[in-house]
């Protein structure tokens, strides 16, 4: 399978320089590269520009509702382990109206792909605030939420304990299509952050400002090691990789934190001491 | 000589002449009335296994009061040689732990005029006057354990009332020690503990008066509560995922699923909130998977949005709503029948979907296989309306049969029309594409699409799309006008029209009320309005019953045939209706013609 032949009849609607177009296509790329079948393939959406993107595809796509992404293709996978399931929309689909079901999907480890193109505005509603838009953007535009400060999408779902978090620019479909590779393959929930400009509604040449603002991550960072995650979470430029990638034996949750194997919060005395002395039978 | 008089560690009897009269009429009401943790509700289900075990029929409703635990709880119990669907108006035993407790039961506990009635040594008072008076006096029993005036907490109350029950029954203390045995055998300090005060209280002569004896059929029949009926008849008819959110009253629906559906090769997943949950039955219903939900009024409110959708992208649903008193929060344990508007007309945009009323235990299983049929043939949401009543009671049912043969959704081939959601099919019914199918793929979507499923706001198609839609629901209307049943004698001259649980109450007042019969929809919508033009003619009287302050389905029914001069006998749910409360309310309407 070639890139293109994941792509449908219907031809985009987005405006031109649109970074969703890119994101579009290194998700095909993506998807050739694990040869993934198309019949083998849900693809769920809310509503959104972005949650156009299903229809773009070959697949079995459901473009559903607004912010409801995530349930959807969590009971798709979760009754057809079978499929490969990516679900897919924008800041305003995932991180406003059904941000309540991300940190649940997460705790769930579903196994999918979530991508989140992110452009820091409501596009299709025309230039309404997100909750990742810049307040100069909101102070220069005369957008509501001046007080209101932006979300930090990658801290947030690297608190709720995602396996997989890495970030990515839509400019950029090399990188791009390898974070999607890289989230294909992950046995579990693979959180994708991409910064996809808004060609609209945000300034000219918002998306290369962006881009300028961008670095990719050094061969220093360690991607299991979840301080170097929240570490890059917290800077104050777009760290673009795999910034959190957890060993797959490792439990869910904030391990490298010390705080214990079964999650965030501190094991129970008894229970850690049976975990040590089962591990102790076992070798 | 004053009942309190008679309070003393070892109870008397007031009436030893009472013993002797023993009837034979067919069924027995138990009312049973304590505080949290004084065992009434499991005291309730020993007897219900009991009598199951002996063959006999019955019912069992319980009502807890206002705190999770250690507010009023009672239980109203009838045991029955046929099946029966009302627990009773009149209660041959009443067993009381606390007079206190009698307060908030007033109103749906009345005595029987030859009741045994046993209360507490302990307490202070008598019984309140509403409950009425039996023949025979009220026997006191040293139920607790009582030091320097306070209650001894621990004591086991429960046990030594089965030991009196037993008694009053002449039920054998072998039947108790089978039932403790199932219900504590995997914990034997408990079972020795609860057996042993068992033996000891039914070993004593109470003076507790003899009850009338009711023989069974001599095969063991099945114990189940509505939720566990909705639960069981939905894994027969096919079901394989289910997604929910606690709520009460239908929280046991999932709670039963959770426990058995994964050895059927379904899964369960507690949601994060009601939108999730059927979110979750959409996904898995686009996956081709049999899937539902289940949950109350306010759950109902929060998936609406999802039913729209899953009637416009054709995917296949079930949500089965345990209706409890609203709006808002309402009385989340008390039972109503206010969500009828929103099942039908509820969310927004135009959009066809299927409404069924759920009348009891017995029909819990079989609504749920014609909820699975209706809604993977047609491809649409799937209402299935039960109640609190109906939830959570416990009724004694024939054993079920598991219908092996379920419902199938049809899949697409290549060799099918190419369209997925094409104009032509036959009653609008497009075969579905199940994922995993090579040259299946296309796009499901809640925006307004094509006959190919790619979006349009072409205004013509839209109304195509519509007209396409409701025709699945025209040809469901067609299949199910003869999804009612009817009560009573078809001759007689008053008509009620009712649905759901108030079939029980209904049952018993037409033994006296042969002038009347009934008309009881199994399908709400689409209405069975052929069979109900029939059923009407030659009525010179009709009235709608039902447990909604608007008259829900008198109003609903308005707008759709006519109802001129038909009455509406409505009022708010909260406890179920009375047979004398149908009497009132009649006498209480205006004595105009009506037809």
């Amino acid at each position: 399978m070639q890139a293109k032949d994941y792509r449908s009849s219907l031809t985009p609607v987005w405006c031109t320089g649109c970074g969703d177009f890119g994101a579009l296509k290194a998700l095909t790329q993506a998807l050739a590269d694990c040869e993934v079948q198309p019949e083998k393939l849900g693809v769920i959406s809310g509503i959104g520009c972005s949650s156009r993107l299903p229809g773009y595809l070959k697949a079995y796509s459901f473009n559903s509702i607004h912010g409801r992404a995530l349930p959807i293709a969590s009971g798709l996978k979760l009754s057809r382990p079978d499929l490969t399931v990516v679900a897919v929309g924008g800041d305003g689909d995932g991180f406003s109206i059904g941000l309540g079901h991300l940190p649940h999907t997460i705790r769930r480890d579903v196994k999918m792909t979530y991508a989140v193109l992110d452009n820091g505005i409501y596009g299709l509603t025309k230039g309404q605030a997100s909750p990742t838009t810049e307040t100069e953007v909101k102070i220069q535009q005369g957008l509501a939420g001046v007080d209101e400060r932006p979300l930090n999408p990658i801290l947030l779902v690297l608190s709720a304990g995602c396996g997989f978090v890495a970030r990515s620019h839509a400019g950029n479909m090399p990188h791009l299509r390898t974070m999607f590779r890289e989230a294909l393959r992950y046995p579990g929930f693979a959180f994708v952050h991409v910064l996809a400009a808004c060609a609209t509604y945000q300034r000219k040449n918002y998306a290369e400002e962006i881009y300028n603002r961008c670095d990719l991550l050094g061969d220093d960072h360690d991607p299991t090691s979840f301080e170097h995650a929240t570490l890059a979470a917290l800077s104050d430029r777009f760290k673009l990789g795999v910034l959190y990638r957890r060993p797959v034996a490792e439990a869910p949750a904030v391990a490298a934190q010390g705080t214990g194997r079964a999650g965030i919060w501190p094991p129970h005395r008894a229970s850690e001491i049976a975990l040590e002395t089962a591990g102790e039978v076992e070798e | 000589m004053s009942d309190m008089e008679n309070a003393h560690p070892t109870a008397t009897a007031p009436d030893a002449g009472a013993q002797a009269t023993v009837s034979t009429t067919s069924s027995i009401v138990f009312a049973l009335v304590g505080s949290g943790g004084d065992g009434v509700v499991l005291l309730g289900e020993l007897l219900m296994r009991m009598a199951a075990h002996r063959g006999l029929y019955g019912m069992m409703v319980q009502s807890y009061g206002p705190q999770i635990r250690g507010g009023e709880s009672a239980v109203v119990l009838r045991l029955a040689q046929e099946e029966t669907r009302y627990e009773g108006e009149q209660c041959d035993l009443l067993l009381c732990f606390r007079l206190a407790d009698m307060a908030r039961f007033r109103g749906s506990i009345q005595l029987a005029s030859d009741a045994v009635v046993v209360v507490e040594a302990s307490e202070p008072g008598e019984l309140p006057d509403w409950v009425g008076r039996s023949s025979r006096p009220a026997v006191r029993y040293p139920f607790a354990k009582i030091e320097d005036g306070q209650e001894v907490p621990g004591e086991p109350k429960n046990m030594y009332a089965l030991g009196v029950i037993m008694r009053s029954l002449g039920w054998q203390p072998e039947l108790a020690h089978w039932a403790l045995e199932q219900r504590f055998g995997s914990r034997p300090d408990a079972l020795a503990r609860n057996r042993a005060a068992f033996d000891c209280a039914y070993a004593a002569d109470t003076g507790v008066g003899s009850l009338r004896h009711l023989s069974g059929h001599g095969v063991p029949l099945h114990v189940e509560t509505g939720n566990e009926a909705i639960a069981r008849g939905a894994m027969d008819a096919g079901l394989r995922f289910f997604a929910g959110y606690p709520i009460t009253p239908s929280s046991e629906v999932m709670e039963t699923l959770i426990e058995e559906l994964p050895a059927r090769g379904g899964r369960v997943v507690q949601a994060e909130d009601e939108i999730a949950s059927m979110g979750m039955v959409i996904g898995a219903s686009f996956g081709g998977v049999p899937a539902m939900t289940a949950t109350s009024g306010p759950g109902i409110s929060l998936m609406t949005e999802m039913m729209g959708l899953s009637s416009m992208a054709e995917l296949p649903t079930i949500i089965v709503d345990c209706q409890r008193a609203g709006p808002a929060t309402g009385m989340p344990s008390r039972t109503e029948q206010s969500d009828l508007y929103h099942s039908i007309y509820g969310g927004h945009g135009d959009f066809p979907r299927a409404v069924l009323g759920v009348f009891d235990v017995v029909h819990g299983r079989e609504v749920m296989h014609k909820a699975m049929h209706l809604a993977e043939r047609y491809q649409l949401p799937v209402m299935v309306l039960s109640d609190a009543y109906i939830a959570q009671r416990r009724q004694i049912v024939d054993s079920p049969i598991d219908p092996q043969d379920h419902p199938r959704r049809r899949f697409w081939s290549p060799a099918d029309d190419p369209k997925r959601f094409s104009l032509n099919a036959e009653h609008g019914i497009g075969p579905f594409r199940r994922p995993g199918t090579p040259g299946g793929e296309y796009l499901a979507s809640g925006i307004s699409h094509t006959a190919e499923g790619a979006p349009t706001s072409d205004t013509s198609i839209h109304h195509a799309m519509n007209a396409k839609r409701f025709a699945k629901l025209g040809a469901l209307a067609a299949e199910t006008t003869d999804w009612y049943r009817t009560l009573g004698d078809p001759a007689a001259r008053r008509g009620i029209i009712a649905w759901g649980s108030t079939i029980g109450v209904l049952e018993e007042w037409l033994e006296t009320h042969p002038d009347h019969r009934v008309f009881l929809p199994e399908i709400l919508h689409p209405f069975p309005l052929a069979a109900l033009a029939r059923w009407r003619q030659g009525l010179e009287w009709t009235a709608v019953l039902e447990m909604s302050f608007q008259g829900q389905l008198h109003r609903h029914l308005a707008g759709i045939t006519d109802m001129t001069h038909v009455r509406s006998l409505a009022r708010s749910g909260g406890v179920p209706l009375t047979p004398g409360e149908v009497d009132r309310m009649i006498h209480a309407l205006p004595l105009v013609g009506g037809r």
